[in-house]
């Protein structure tokens, strides 16, 4: 038997259990997204698709009645567990040249919630800030 | 409409966020504060499967992460990595945040904490490289400062 490398417990195989492998059941993440707060400053909507076998994200910007479209990246999905099959959060890193965000995300209860994590490379001196914020469908 | 990319009016954005409050002031340029991430965290869970402690320490004004995974019979060292602290917008300065990564050569891992009052939430996003066929996995633990 072959013992598998591991940093937590966590990363064990459940006795006897077989890794699903494969790709994970984004059915969970994907759809339309919006913030539950309509005063929200940070991401005002998230679309969430699958293609080709991948997990694809969408965001939008709050920017009064014309929300900034940051324009489609691929994104990481991550099941609950080692042996898991349906996907739960994923991650996504937004490069816009003068700002870096990263996305981490997860579903809980029919809610999505996103933390970014921004980092500002250009001169203006604006401290790098993280976010919280929920989504509903 | 695309993110404000020439800065027209002021430096560029993405949202409404990336705008300091009180208007295009002439930056600080103020460092961020990492002192309320330092410490040695604890789990709330001692049956956590996933990690123990989190030590966080300043290097030049950056945070150093050490984690310590949940194993027996003693926890994994996964030794120090650098982090990225983050304020809670762009015209404040005192830490509520951080990222970490761990590249190993059978798992990357994103480390992404933030404060809440007193407690450091921390999620682990997991993605094996190896050929192990375990899946990605997210994992979250809460922890405090004995």
């Amino acid at each position: 038997m072959t013992t598998l490398r591991h940093l937590r417990a966590e990363d064990r195989l459940p006795e006897e259990a077989k890794p699903p492998g494969g790709v994970l059941d984004t059915e969970e993440l994907t759809g339309r997204w919006l913030a539950t707060d309509h005063q929200a400053a940070g991401v005002v909507r998230l679309e969430l698709s699958r293609r080709d076998g991948a997990l694809f994200v969408r965001a939008f910007g709050a920017n009064g009645a014309q929300p900034y479209d940051w324009g489609e990246i691929e994104a990481m999905p991550y099941g609950s567990s080692v042996v898991a099959t349906e996907a739960m959060a994923f991650s996504a890193i937004y490069d816009f040249g003068f700002l870096v965000t990263i996305l981490a995300a997860y579903a809980k209860q029919g809610i999505l919630v996103l933390d970014t994590f921004n980092t500002f490379t250009d001169s203006s001196g604006r401290s790098n800030y993280f976010s919280r914020e929920f989504f509903h469908r | 409409m695309r993110p404000e990319l020439d800065g027209a009016a002021g430096p560029p954005v993405t949202r409404t966020a990336d705008r300091p409050a009180r208007g295009w002031a002439p930056p600080t340029g103020r460092p961020i504060d990492i002192r309320p991430l330092l410490g040695a965290w604890v789990n709330y869970d001692e049956t956590s499967t996933g990690i123990t402690r989190i030590e966080i320490g300043d290097w030049q004004g950056c945070p150093t992460v050490r984690v310590f995974g949940a194993d027996r019979p003693a926890p994994i060292d996964w030794g120090e990595a650098a982090g990225a602290a983050f304020a809670d917008g762009v015209d404040t300065v005192e830490a509520v945040a951080f990222v970490a990564n761990y590249h190993l050569d059978f798992v990357t891992v994103i480390l992404a904490g933030y404060l809440n009052k007193r407690l450091l939430v921390v999620d682990a996003y997991s993605a094996f490289t190896d050929s192990s066929r375990r899946v990605d996995s997210f994992k979250r633990d809460h922890f405090y400062l004995p």
